[in-house]
């Protein structure tokens, strides 16, 4: 019999929160399940697509924090 | 074969030992989340790269005194950070709204798309644009799991906890955060970028070799 996963679970599953036991149940359920790895595939492109936005902060806010750090060292 | 690389809490230790190069590998890790978690709250470069400062110097100030608790990821422990730094600013410009001189308006402008043609960084530019419009329009409560998770690496167990709901209900809401994303998208072709989020995704084929 097929298990069926619920949206939550995929969820979970394709940002590796699940236990390795039940991240192995839903592999096995992608090979079979068309819908499943269907559903699993959108939510990999929305991945996809947030990861694309992200950002860099300028060099002089990074170099600014590194020293601050270096001087934190030095007065304490 | 990558080198290995060190992992968060050994830097942590490294640096808590004076290695000041351990901290500058940390801040390289894991500047790109924490700028993006606040840049999509506050909407603003300067704010949020002043924010930024923030986040990293309370994280050296409880490093440094030996206060930083080993429990939990440092990824989810900064964005944490850096997300309630986000949230104080907006809720105190939203008391007391500054026009900032210095702002382009043209948030996350220094994305840097290497080796493309001009008109394909133009499209780009507008599609993500868009997609960061989008983005604010959810729901607060979608876009804010939406924020942790995604860019705060923040489990939906530690969501739930920040957040004081269910972990279904944190889970529910990022389901509901990426389908009204998706939909709302899809409605607008003329945004719609077909590299970043295909409408009709082709259903996986087999070809088969004819013998």
């Amino acid at each position: 019999m097929i298990k069926t996963f619920t949206h939550e679970t995929l969820l979970q599953y394709v940002y590796n929160e699940l236990p390795a036991e039940q991240q192995v149940e839903v592999e096995q359920a992608l090979v079979h399940d068309a819908d499943l790895a269907a559903r699993c595939a959108d939510l990999l492109l929305a991945q996809r697509c947030l990861d694309a936005l992200q950002s860099t902060p300028s060099d002089r806010a990074t170099q600014n924090i590194l020293n601050y750090s270096r001087t934190f060292l030095r007065a304490s | 074969m990558e080198p290995m690389q060190p992992s968060d809490s050994a830097l942590i230790s490294l640096y808590i030992a004076g290695k000041e190069e351990a901290f500058a590998l940390l801040l390289e890790r894991h500047k790109r989340r924490v700028f993006t978690t606040i840049m999509l709250i506050v909407k603003d470069t300067v704010v949020a790269e002043d924010l930024l400062q923030d986040t990293f110097i309370k994280a050296v100030h409880t490093m440094k005194s030996g206060r930083y608790n080993e429990e939990g990821k440092f990824s989810s422990y900064i964005c944490r950070i850096a997300h309630n730094l986000a949230i104080d600013n907006f809720r105190r410009q939203k008391r007391n709204p500054q026009l900032n001189l210095d702002a382009t308006g043209h948030a996350f402008n220094s994305l840097t798309y290497a080796e493309e043609g001009i008109d394909a960084t133009l499209t780009r530019d507008e599609t993500h644009a868009r997609l960061r419009e989008l983005i604010q329009e959810l729901p607060a409560a979608q876009k804010e799991v939406l924020i942790m998770r995604h860019y705060g690496d923040m489990s939906f167990q530690e969501i739930a906890d920040a957040t004081g709901v269910s972990i279904n209900t944190a889970l529910g809401r990022m389901r509901y955060a990426l389908i009204n994303l998706r939909k709302k998208m899809t409605a607008q072709p003329d945004i719609y970028d077909q590299n970043l989020y295909p409408r009709d995704a082709a259903p996986v084929c087999v070809q088969r070799i004819a013998s």
